[in-house]
């Protein structure tokens, strides 16, 4: 389920305060997979801190979202600054989907100059990646799949 | 035929927190062009909320990016001036694009280089935590280059300078 939710930034937020609001926004999506540990959530944002500031003043998020994947769940999240941010209806609901999640990742996007940094932040935490989130189509799923059976068969040739 | 306007009040809180936000976040991109590794959200939080807060009183004349590299040299320098307008008019804008094309020109810094922010100021200026009186480093001997309007908000307007 393909979601996007936009934030405003400047001048309706300073950066910090657009960054408090993502994390909630993600905090309160997670929340509702039972699989997912708020405390652990936390943890992993936390270490974003001063990397989602430095992206949000930029304004890369507004061109570059992060990207939530949890199970099903594929969540878009930018920022917009300026004057629509004056004016922007934000939907701050927690976004459903996903349900049967049991790991989760967010994406960071790797906008130059700051692509070095990303990787640097995320480096060793299991929950967060520089890497771009790729979507599973849906021919991508049945090569997959074929490719377990073909392999399923093989094994059970050899193992006879 | 029927005609309608729409006209929208903009205040100086809203002009100073986007301007400090433009500012830190293009500081952040040199930052990160150069390779230096910011202070930390805490300390990122204090200067964008002192920048905000000198630019709503209008005391703020100029940000300043000092890169002190590790033989004791200070260059680059980035400067951000800030000018104030009379009329509260106009709209957000920002040069970002502009900007990160300016990327190219900026010069490359030793491993271990550091950074200092400072700000001068045009009128006495009420005091921000994590701020305290400093001096600047001599820019003499430097080539300046503008890379010119960097933000505009109804009540003031932010430009860049490179110093090198």
């Amino acid at each position: 389920m393909q979601r996007h939710r936009t934030i405003a930034a400047s001048p309706a937020r300073n950066a910090a305060e657009a960054w408090q609001t993502i994390r909630g926004l993600v905090d309160d999506t997670l929340e509702r997979r039972s699989s997912v540990d708020r405390a652990d959530v936390d943890v992993e944002l936390t270490v974003l801190d001063q990397l989602a500031r430095m992206l949000i003043s930029a304004g890369h998020l507004e061109k570059n979202p992060l990207v939530l994947v949890a199970g099903g769940l594929w969540l878009e999240i930018g920022t917009v600054s300026g004057g629509k941010a004056l004016t922007l209806e934000e939907n701050l609901n927690p976004v459903p989907g996903g349900a049967d999640a049991t790991d989760w990742r967010l994406h960071v996007p790797q906008v130059e100059p700051m692509a070095k940094l990303a990787r640097t932040t995320v480096k060793g935490h299991a929950h967060l990646s520089a890497d771009e989130a790729v979507q599973p189509t849906e021919s991508a799923a049945k090569t997959a799949a074929s490719v377990d059976l073909d392999a399923l068969e093989r094994w059970a040739r050899e193992s006879a | 035929m029927s005609t309608s306007t729409s006209t929208s009040t903009y205040t100086y809180t809203h002009t100073a927190t986007y301007l400090s936000d433009v500012i830190m976040g293009t500081i952040g991109d040199i930052l990160a062009l150069l390779g230096i590794r910011p202070d930390g959200a805490m300390r990122w939080d204090q200067d964008e909320q002192a920048i905000a807060a000198w630019i709503a009183e209008r005391s703020l004349d100029t940000v300043v990016l000092e890169c002190q590299r590790p033989d004791g040299a200070v260059r680059p320098i980035f400067e951000f001036p800030v000018t104030y307008k009379t009329t509260g008019q106009g709209e957000f804008e920002n040069s970002r694009a502009a900007m990160a094309r300016a990327h190219a020109k900026i010069t490359s810094v030793p491993w271990g280089t550091t950074y200092r922010l400072f700000c001068t100021f045009r009128t006495s200026r009420t005091p921000q935590p994590g701020w305290s009186s400093g001096t600047r480093a001599s820019t003499d001997g430097l080539r300046s280059t503008s890379f010119g309007t960097l933000a505009d908000a109804p009540h003031a307007s932010a430009s860049a300078r490179y110093l090198r």
